[in-house]
């Protein structure tokens, strides 16, 4: 008898296991764990918008960069350059201009150089007198104005890559595509790339009378 | 019911008629109630006490017969009888989340005549639903913030904050290198020379949560998470609790404590009812990644404020966009991700 009776007992909590478990390891309310999921499980059929958002920003002149799998837009660059085209006073070598214009203003008189240090770069790692109106590589080969990040990548080749995927630098369309992303050049001064300190746009003098 | 445009002058009260499906179209969030009840209903058929219940009424009364003695006064003009007609329907309109979209075109088309007849000048009002195969995400480069605070400012003047009281979405948080995240050590209105020796800045505000706790406390449902993950609150609504405030995790919700005021040749004219048309007293806001903006394919105003893009916004269905770039090669991480909130705003380095 008593064993009849531990065996039931043992048999009712089975069920009640068995049970509690069925009910406890229902899904019905969300399809999904977590965000990480979901965006997994949705974006499977992800269909480009057939009509996309007008275009933002659509009055900036644009170029289209290729790299690899990725492939969006940058502002063009040489009609912002406001000398450009470099050839209209390069004329003659530099060495002849120098001399020519001693008792002149010197043109380009604002910019500094301060990349790097001056065993690493000087004007002639990406200018050369033999072609003004391009910039060149290390291995001298010709780089477009409108494409400086090729310049830029040669050394920066870790910002290179974010910038492709879209981790460093700043969007200047909407999120919807087209991308249209500036360039290294639209941020940082290429003569003197670091940003500089300055003071915060606001300063909430109300914060700190609610905190004394 | 969209036959039946002012409903709430039907005397079968108690029988509200059935819709076939939820206007917020969101079937797996929290909108629990399947049958849309207009607005008298969702009033009305609230069980109560006798003592809210002659509250309500006298509260109704007063509002009414103001209403009825302005509309029937033979003194008053025109514009006020139908400022009138405008504050009759709008104390007397439902929930935002049940509204057909005919409804939520005449609460838009009301809100931007009253202003009109108050100011004179025009607005634009939006109710823009969220749009199939979009989840707004965020990101946010630690190592690129300066801490300039361009991105506060765009907000305020983009989303219509209150000036005097400067109540701001965002917060810019400047702490110390090799303390990691020390809230309690983190100064968020520092004002000297940036980027400060020493220092990191990160910013926070509303990270809207894919499961958020705000929306599970609130008793009226005045807010509730979109299809495309912006969570919203009906500034209409909400009854200016704060049970939002206390459950939210990383302090992104804000409250009205007066009347928000924005002088008049400063207030953005662009807006959409659940995003920064005007406030008032007692009610809740917060971000929400700019709504007017998002939801026309533009990014929220402090990313396009950002001088140093630290700030990612985008789809995260779509695979190509920037932000399932970061996401899928940056070591990103969240704030108190051991909640289960899921926020979708995820902090990463260079």
């Amino acid at each position: 008898m008593k064993y009849l009776k531990i065996a039931i007992i043992k048999k009712v909590m089975l069920g009640t296991l068995i049970c509690l478990f069925v009910i406890s390891c229902k899904h019905t309310e969300k399809k999904y764990h977590n965000v990480m999921e979901k965006i997994e499980g949705e974006s499977v059929n992800y269909k480009v918008p057939s009509e996309s958002p007008s275009m933002i920003n659509a009055e900036i002149k644009t170029v289209l960069v290729e790299e690899g799998e990725t492939a969006f837009l940058i502002p063009e660059r040489k009609s912002q350059i406001t000398s450009y085209n470099c050839v209209e006073c390069h004329t003659e070598p530099l060495r002849v201009l120098k001399q020519k214009q001693a008792d002149k203003k010197a043109a380009h008189w604002d910019i500094k150089l301060n990349h790097a240090n001056s065993e690493t770069m000087n004007c002639a790692t990406c200018h050369t007198s033999n072609d003004m109106g391009n910039l060149h590589s290390l291995t001298s080969s010709t780089i477009d104005f409108n494409y400086s990040h090729k310049l830029c990548s040669q050394c920066h080749q870790k910002e290179f890559k974010d910038w492709k995927g879209g981790a460093h630098g700043k969007q200047l369309g909407g999120w919807a595509p087209p991308r249209l992303s500036n360039t290294c050049v639209n941020c940082h001064n290429p003569h003197t790339p670091q940003f500089e300190k300055r003071w915060p746009a606001r300063f909430n003098t109300e914060k700190v009378k609610e905190r004394q | 019911m969209s036959n039946n445009t002012k409903k709430w002058f039907s005397l079968n009260l108690n029988q509200s008629k059935k819709s076939a499906t939820c206007s917020c179209g969101n079937n797996e969030g929290s909108c629990e109630e399947k049958t849309a009840k207009d607005g008298y209903s969702q009033v009305m058929d609230v069980s109560m006490n006798r003592r809210s219940a002659f509250k309500k009424l006298t509260a109704g009364l007063l509002i009414g017969a103001g209403a009825v003695s302005t509309s029937c006064s033979v003194i008053g003009g025109d514009e006020s009888k139908e400022k009138s007609a405008i504050e009759w329907d709008e104390y007397f309109k439902g929930n935002y989340k049940l509204m057909t979209d005919k409804e939520k075109n005449e609460t838009v088309n009301r809100l931007v005549r009253s202003y009109e007849l108050r100011t004179g000048k025009k607005i634009n009002m939006s109710s823009k639903d969220a749009e199939d195969d979009v989840l707004f995400g965020y990101a946010f480069n630690i190592s690129k913030c300066q801490g300039y605070m361009d991105c506060v400012n765009a907000c305020i003047e983009e989303n219509n904050q209150d000036r005097a009281s400067q109540m701001q979405y965002i917060r810019i948080h400047e702490m110390e290198d090799g303390k990691g995240f020390n809230f309690e050590e983190a100064d968020d209105n520092y004002y000297h020379e940036v980027p400060a020796e020493g220092h990191f800045y990160m910013g926070t505000q509303c990270f809207h949560c894919d499961n958020p706790p705000c929306v599970e406390v609130c008793p009226v449902q005045a807010t509730w998470k979109e299809k495309d993950g912006i969570v919203v609150i009906d500034y209409d609504w909400c009854i200016g609790c704060r049970y939002c405030m206390a459950a939210c995790p990383y302090d992104g919700r804000r409250f009205n404590w007066k009347t928000p005021e924005v002088p008049e040749e400063e207030v953005n004219k662009n807006q959409h009812y659940l995003g920064n048309r005007l406030r008032k007293k007692g009610v809740m806001e917060k971000c929400t990644f700019c709504i007017q903006r998002s939801r026309k394919g533009q990014n929220p105003a402090c990313v396009e404020a950002c001088p140093t893009g630290a700030r990612t916004f985008g789809n995260l269905l779509d695979p190509d966009s920037t932000i399932r770039w970061v996401l899928e090669n940056k070591k990103v991480f969240r704030l108190k991700e051991d909640l289960g909130t899921e926020p979708k705003f995820w902090y990463y380095m260079d």
